[in-house]
């Protein structure tokens, strides 16, 4: 597997799962919370990895 | 709340196999998802050329990094057979020539991996998830949490 993108997004969906089942106890509850901590990270990155994008990184 | 021995013995299990301290304290089905994240952090780490952690007084850094593993039980004995061909904990000095290149070719091998960094961080993700994973036995053993 080389693709960066899908490399984050399995690394963003195990630890929303991860928290997920740690911080809730209902099944419904859980997979919101997973599901959202998940989308919350990726989302972040594409913002982080767009700014950065406009950066002058030299070279 | 359960008596101090349980406690104990559901810390230990929860180091020993992510998951089976829940599993123990009764909560069979979180202690069953937390084996199966866990070791799929950890396997796909590996499986990214990741490595685990050796001790290394020039890099302090690297004793916070190798408790990390360490806290992974049994699993980290299988993550440095597999990055190392051997169980080895603190970094060779220059002193034991033989060692020292062996393990300076393995990590370099893997660090030259494109996924190196991303399954490194897979695997130190998962000793940092088994740590949280003891505390919150902890905290359900002495009736902190329901």
């Amino acid at each position: 597997m080389r693709s960066h993108f899908i490399i984050m997004c399995l690394f963003s969906v195990l630890v929303g799962a991860f928290f997920g089942t740690l911080t809730r106890d209902a099944v419904k509850d859980a997979v919101k919370a997973g599901a959202l901590l998940a989308l919350t990270m990726v989302g972040v990155s594409l913002v982080i990895a767009y700014v950065m994008f406009l950066l002058p990184l030299g070279g | 709340m359960e008596s101090r021995g349980r406690v104990a013995l559901a810390c230990v299990l929860a180091w020993a196999l992510p998951g089976a301290g829940h599993f123990y304290l009764g909560k069979r089905t979180k202690g069953i998802l937390f084996l199966a994240i866990v070791l799929t952090t950890f396997l796909a780490g590996l499986g990214l050329q990741g490595r685990v952690y050796l001790a290394n007084a020039e890099q302090p850094l690297s004793y916070l990094a190798t408790f990390a593993n360490v806290a992974l039980g049994p699993l980290d004995l299988v993550g440095r057979q597999i990055t190392y061909a051997r169980i080895l904990y603190r970094f060779p000095s220059e002193m034991e020539p033989g060692l020292y290149q062996e393990i300076q070719d393995r990590n370099r091998e893997r660090i030259l991996a494109e996924t190196h960094e991303y399954g490194t961080t897979f695997v130190l993700t998962a000793g940092l998830m088994n740590i949280l994973l003891i505390l919150d036995v902890f905290d359900f053993g002495i009736g902190r949490k329901s």
